[in-house]
């Protein structure tokens, strides 16, 4: 490591110590240690830093701005919470609702970790919705290259969201957030490919690596790239997903 | 979701999260309402946030985001990633100096950045976030935070010192300790 790489990762060092601990940062510390003109720049360096944290310290937030907030956040709470027991037509559906989420519960329950809307929306179609199929030119072209030999599960695919919504894709509804659907098949299996704009499901949280796990004999392979998330379900178990790896 | 979860959380990061969003808007009206609105997605949606221990993360994720989405500047964003290597140390007030001046020229130096190096760099200044956060946060590669916080150190050295050589006398649009106390 040469010294403009240690200021690379030393400008990085929080002036607070907090990263004290990060094996990261142990090597070019340990060269500042040893290079005086290094360990000049660094001090200097921490200074200007502790000294803009403490400027960026004194900005404080407007008045009332906490107080807006809190109130906002019951009203939203409330309103979220008015749709369970204050609506008489929900309230009529709500013993169907309940035997659904039981046989949710029932369906869906995972040793590893629970579903997110995403994940349970497209399980949910693979396993009990019959109408499947992208439609229009655009899925036509997105079916073919996830047919082909570069799509790969946990990898971006080359999506104009827009254009398949346009072109008359396979949209489903969750709760007013669209999420398309192709399905493709790669040596003899179906595959069922659900993506959907992170912007519409901001609580799930970025997963670039694939999270891979079988539910009810169902395999789900889920991961998201700086603009979609993806779900890719089979009915083949997660041990299909070695054709697309 | 309870109140009393609500209320910590606002408590606990209305502060840094205005902070952040008043250096992408550069507006205190504009950073108040993006502010808020993070928290309201929050009230209606982050009830669903398996681990509430990824709150703090959430909420500056979601705040990042809806600011990129209101601003639809994602073709700018890619442009600025091609620039050449950052100016190695732009000549800056001295540290001293630095420590003079008034907060609110500091802060409108640091929103003189460009906008895709002052989201990690005020992550990084707030102290609350390792660079490896700041990444999660911002939903970029860590070498890619590294690359932005230094870009964004020259940056902000060079307003400081356009800043500290006589641009004292422009109108500022956020509250600090010192102006709230005024009558």
């Amino acid at each position: 490591m040469n010294n403009t790489e240690a200021k690379f990762i030393l400008q990085g060092y929080r002036p607070n110590g907090a990263d004290a601990g990060d094996a990261t940062f142990v090597a070019a510390l340990e060269q500042a240690r040893r290079d005086p003109g290094l360990q000049d720049w660094f001090n200097r360096e921490q200074a200007f830093d502790a000294t803009m944290c403490a400027k960026l310290a004194e900005v404080t937030a407007p008045t009332g701005l906490r107080e807006a907030i809190l109130a906002g956040g019951r009203v939203t709470v409330s309103e979220r919470h008015r749709r369970w027991w204050q609506h008489q037509a929900l309230m009529a559906a709500a013993a169907c609702i309940a035997v659904a989420f039981v046989a949710g519960l029932a369906l869906f329950s995972h040793p590893a970790e629970a579903a997110d809307d995403f994940s349970t929306l497209a399980l949910r179609d693979t396993l009990y919705n019959k109408a499947h199929g992208g439609h229009g030119v655009e899925a036509g072209a997105l079916q073919a290259f996830l047919m082909g030999p570069k799509m790969r599960i946990g990898e971006s695919l080359p999506i104009d969201y827009a254009a398949l919504r346009r072109s008359g894709c396979r949209t489903l509804n969750l709760d007013g957030r669209e999420v398309l659907e192709v399905c493709f098949k790669r040596d003899g299996t179906w595959f069922h490919c659900y993506i959907a704009q992170r912007a519409d499901f901001p609580e799930i949280l970025a997963n670039p690596s694939p999270a891979v796990s079988e539910v009810k004999g169902a395999g789900i392979a889920a991961w998201s790239d700086g603009s979609h998330l993806y779900a890719v379900v089979t009915k083949s178990g997660e041990s299909a997903f070695g054709k697309l790896l | 979701m309870s109140s009393d979860i609500f209320n910590q959380l606002v408590d606990a990061h209305y502060t840094p999260l205005y902070r952040f969003a008043l250096s992408l808007t550069k507006n205190s009206s504009d950073a108040g309402d993006l502010t808020q609105q993070t928290f309201f997605i929050w009230a209606k949606q982050g009830h669903a946030l398996r681990e509430t221990a990824k709150a703090k993360s959430w909420l500056f994720t979601t705040l990042y985001r809806e600011f990129l989405r209101g601003r639809r500047r994602a073709e700018r964003v890619t442009a600025l990633e091609d620039l050449g290597p950052a100016e190695a140390d732009p000549p800056a007030p001295a540290v001293d100096v630095l420590a003079g001046m008034d907060a609110n020229l500091v802060v409108e130096a640091l929103q003189e950045v460009d906008e895709v190096y002052r989201g990690p760099l005020t992550l990084f200044y707030l102290q609350d976030f390792s660079y490896k956060e700041i990444a999660e946060a911002i939903e970029v590669p860590i070498g890619t935070v590294m690359s932005r916080l230094s870009r964004g150190k020259a940056q902000l050295r060079s307003a400081l010192a356009r800043k500290e050589d006589g641009g004292r006398n422009k109108v500022v649009s956020f509250q600090t300790h010192t102006a709230r106390k005024l009558p």
